[in-house]
């Protein structure tokens, strides 16, 4: 039987991040099937699933890290959340938005807001759980479309880590420096 | 790549050569710049002080204010208007120079420059009260050079200006002062601008708006006198049919390419040019200097001299990949800083002239009026030295090449209405309007953009406005567009233009001895002359006696791209016009800014923006918007 693949993950670089949040732009637009302008114009509050964090003076964005065990998917008192497709997926139509996920989240990575399009009422604000999802939809259609933060980030901070490759790479790199060392070339 | 840049031919063929050298063009640049910044397109970024940069939150989750407390309705409007400052300095800086170059031959200076059109300088002192009967020349000369500076010196603010005072309906004037609109001082207005914008100034997002406009007004008093002087120093365009597009360029000439917009140089560059064919067949051109020209300072030579006009301001780059530019003499505004590293890859020189315009890798070569001529020899030389190091190998001259009647001036199209009617020339026009043979009158201006298919906004809403028998004029980078993609031809009018448009065009066409049809499109010059169609505007106006409000007419600058194209937008709004921009422009982050410009300024001036990126749908707005002042004038 083939082994699992661990979940990809949207991961930034610290050191090139610029704090320009074009990357929550991009991923707020990435989620509401418009473009910029559209949604400016009329008056849509879009929300992004990441965020532009600075601390002293270090800034990147943070979003959900697609974690193999899950907090958030352990805790859904609805099991609403759950592992498919290489991420950790909500399944908003179950959400009624208890925060238990929120809570949980090491990362502070999920949000509860409605979409304003969807439109609450005195029973209900319609508010549900929200998270970086891969822009598993926006990718599963076009395969030449990358995440959206990815491609709206101008430095290149933003990258999808396929955690394997990612190591291969790390071993053949430190491999070549020790073999080198080694034989003192 | 076809059709993907350029609906220009020769852009296509000229891209393949630059991507197999590994040359970067403005297509490149453009692609590797994408995504652009969503803050700044939405023009809620600030960058006036440091306590920033600040940035608006669009979808309210984030900031709201900047830390100084500016919302993004104060933010869009002073980075706009800001812009429109920077768009009137341009065009002014123009017009001064202009005008004091009048003065200099006025005083008997700058012996290079002579007054070329006597009529026109006498008619402006008329115009300007300067009561010109019976005085020399040159002290009218000097007279009309000082009244112009006047514009930009006055220190009473209850003053308007004389250049926008007197080129506007009555009216209109009134409606301006009454706004407190109404330019006095061309320069103060400018500054005014950058100091109410500064950190902790005027807040009001419509009042900074109505500050751009007068910003805005003093842009057209500057552009007006700036064409209306240059006609009476290097003469006012008469009709004249010559080429446009990069096959312009000759193999077995000198090629000088004149680029920018001043034609204060390139006047003389071409008279001294004439005088060194010789020396060119010397150096083995047979066929001796060839000057084209690019962006407006072609259109300005295009329009006087009949140069051809090699293309407009996006694919100027891609006259140096043709190898066959052997000197490229630019002056001031929109050339690309880009020009000088890719001449590297041939033997173009790039010779920078004015002293604050200079590019790092350029020769410069200093222009002062008084010593024109000097100057002018030199960079023929340097061109005539650069031909002799050609590389053959490298010339790739497009083919593409149109005919382009050119040199519409106010006072050519009247001409050619006194053809048809001498005692009363505007009465034909005005007629063929009400009967709606002709609709009304689109004015095409501005740039290129490489966010649009480069010159296809302009083809496409010319071609549906055509058929809906609306007639069209056109300056700056669009009249370009028009001529290099063949829509200034009589073979245009023939093929796109309605049939009681074609039958106008033709009566005046056949009068005016053009012996067919006036072209499609009418080219009135560079970017700074679109006053010339105000001129025009004005003028039936006037006879109608109803404000340019009224009038069936509309401007559109479907690829707009620099401040100067904002300036120009916002004055043609101020004057009463619907103004097509094809470009999404920078303010749409502030709901009061984009109701303001596209809604409010309606009920204030009778002129509004019209936003429309589908050049399609752009047309049927534009002609929708005649239909209603039709309709209006119960036409």
């Amino acid at each position: 039987m083939e082994r699992a693949k661990e979940n990809s993950f949207i991961y930034a670089d610290p050191r090139k991040c610029l704090g320009c949040k074009n990357c929550e732009l991009a991923c707020a637009i990435a989620h509401a099937d418009c473009d910029l302008q559209t949604a400016v114009t009329q008056g849509l509050q879009l929300q992004p699933r990441n965020s532009v964090v600075q601390v002293d003076d270090m800034v990147m964005p943070m979003q959900c890290r697609q974690c193999e065990d899950a907090p958030c998917a352990l805790a859904c008192p609805i099991g609403a959340i759950y592992q498919e497709d290489g991420l950790v997926k909500i399944n908003e139509k179950n959400c009624v938005g208890c925060k238990v996920c929120v809570m949980v989240c090491p990362f502070g990575a999920i949000t509860i807001r409605a979409d304003k399009k969807e439109g609450g009422n005195s029973r209900t604000k319609k508010a549900k759980a929200r998270k970086c999802d891969l822009c598993y939809s926006r990718i599963k259609d076009n395969k030449e479309k990358s995440c959206a933060c990815i491609e709206a980030c101008p430095t290149k901070a933003i990258m999808l880590i396929d955690l394997e490759s990612y190591r291969n790479k790390l071993f053949k790199t430190r491999a070549k420096e020790l073999a080198e060392a080694h034989t003192h070339k | 790549m076809s059709n993907k840049n350029s609906v220009d031919p020769s852009v296509d063929q000229l891209l393949s050569i630059a991507s197999k050298e590994g040359i970067e063009t403005v297509w490149d640049r453009f692609e590797a710049m994408k995504p652009q910044c969503g803050f700044g397109e939405l023009g809620i970024c600030c960058r006036i002080c440091w306590k920033g940069p600040c940035r608006i939150d669009p979808f309210g989750n984030g900031p709201q204010r900047g830390v100084c407390g500016a919302d993004a309705h104060t933010i869009a409007a002073r980075n706009l208007i800001r812009m429109l400052a920077a768009g009137a300095a341009a065009h002014s800086e123009h017009g001064r120079h202009v005008a004091l170059t009048l003065l200099e031959v006025g005083e008997g200076h700058a012996l290079a420059y002579q007054i070329k059109d006597e009529q026109k300088l006498k008619s402006i002192a008329e115009k300007l009260n300067l009561a010109p009967a019976g005085k020399d020349i040159k002290q009218v000369a000097k007279e009309v050079a000082l009244a112009s500076l006047e514009d930009f010196s006055r220190q009473k603010s209850s003053i308007p200006c004389n250049w926008a005072k007197e080129t506007m309906t009555a009216e209109r004037v009134d409606k301006l002062i009454d706004l407190g609109v109404m330019p006095h001082n061309i320069d103060a207005v400018v500054t005014q601008i950058m100091g109410r914008t500064h950190v902790g100034c005027d807040a009001d997002a419509v009042n900074v708006l109505l500050g751009g406009l007068k910003g805005a007004l003093a842009d057209y008093t500057g552009m007006y006198l700036s064409t209306e002087l240059s006609d009476v120093l290097f003469g006012t365009p008469e009709p004249v049919v010559t080429t446009a597009n990069l096959g312009v360029l000759k193999e077995d000439a000198v090629n000088i390419a004149v680029h920018g917009h001043n034609p204060v140089l390139s006047e003389i560059v071409c008279d001294v040019a004439l005088k060194m064919n010789e020396e060119a067949k010397k150096a083995g051109a047979k066929e001796g200097i060839n000057i084209v020209g690019i962006c407006c300072t072609g259109n300005e030579v295009m329009m006087r001299r009949g140069i051809p006009l090699a293309t407009n301001y996006l694919s100027q780059e891609l006259a140096i990949i043709t190898g066959a530019v052997d000197a490229m003499v630019v002056d001031v505004q929109c050339i690309m800083p880009s020009l000088t590293g890719l001449a590297e890859c041939f033997h173009t020189e790039v010779i920078t002239t004015m002293q604050e315009n200079k590019i790092t890798g350029a020769t410069h070569i200093e222009f002062h009026e008084d010593s024109a001529f000097d100057s002018a020899k030199k960079i023929v030389e340097l061109a005539i030295d650069a031909f002799k190091r050609r590389d053959n190998a490298k010339v790739n001259i497009p083919d593409s090449k149109q005919t382009a009647i050119a040199g519409f001036s106010a006072e050519a199209i009247m001409a050619a209405l006194s053809k048809v009617n001498a005692k009363d020339p505007l009465k034909p026009l005005i007629d063929n309007i009400v009967n709606g043979n002709i609709q009304g009158i689109a004015l095409f201006a501005g740039c290129n953009n490489p966010q649009t298919i480069q010159d296809h906004n302009f083809m496409t809403i010319a071609k549906e406005l055509a058929k809906n028998n609306v007639l069209m004029l056109a300056t700056g980078c669009g009249a370009g567009a028009f001529a290099k993609n063949g829509l200034m031809t009589q073979e245009a009018t023939e093929a796109y233009a309605g049939d009681s448009l074609k039958a106008v065009l033709t009566t005046i066409g056949k009068a005016a001895g053009l012996n067919g049809p006036l072209p499609l499109v009418l080219h009135m010059g560079s970017c700074v002359d679109n006053t010339r169609a105000v001129k025009v505007a004005v003028a039936i106006a006037n006879k109608l006696g109803v404000d340019l409000d009224k009038l069936p007419l509309v401007a559109s600058a479907p690829e707009a791209m620099a401040e100067k194209a904002v300036a120009i937008g916002t004055w043609a709004v101020a004057l009463g016009l619907p103004t097509h921009i094809g470009i999404v422009p920078q303010i749409m982050g502030s709901s009061v800014v984009a109701e303001f410009l596209t809604e409010k300024a309606k009920d204030l001036l009778g002129g509004y923006f019209i936003v429309e990126t589908d050049p399609k749908k752009a047309a049927d707005k534009l002609f929708n918007a005649i239909k209603e002042r039709r309709k209006g004038l119960g036409i």
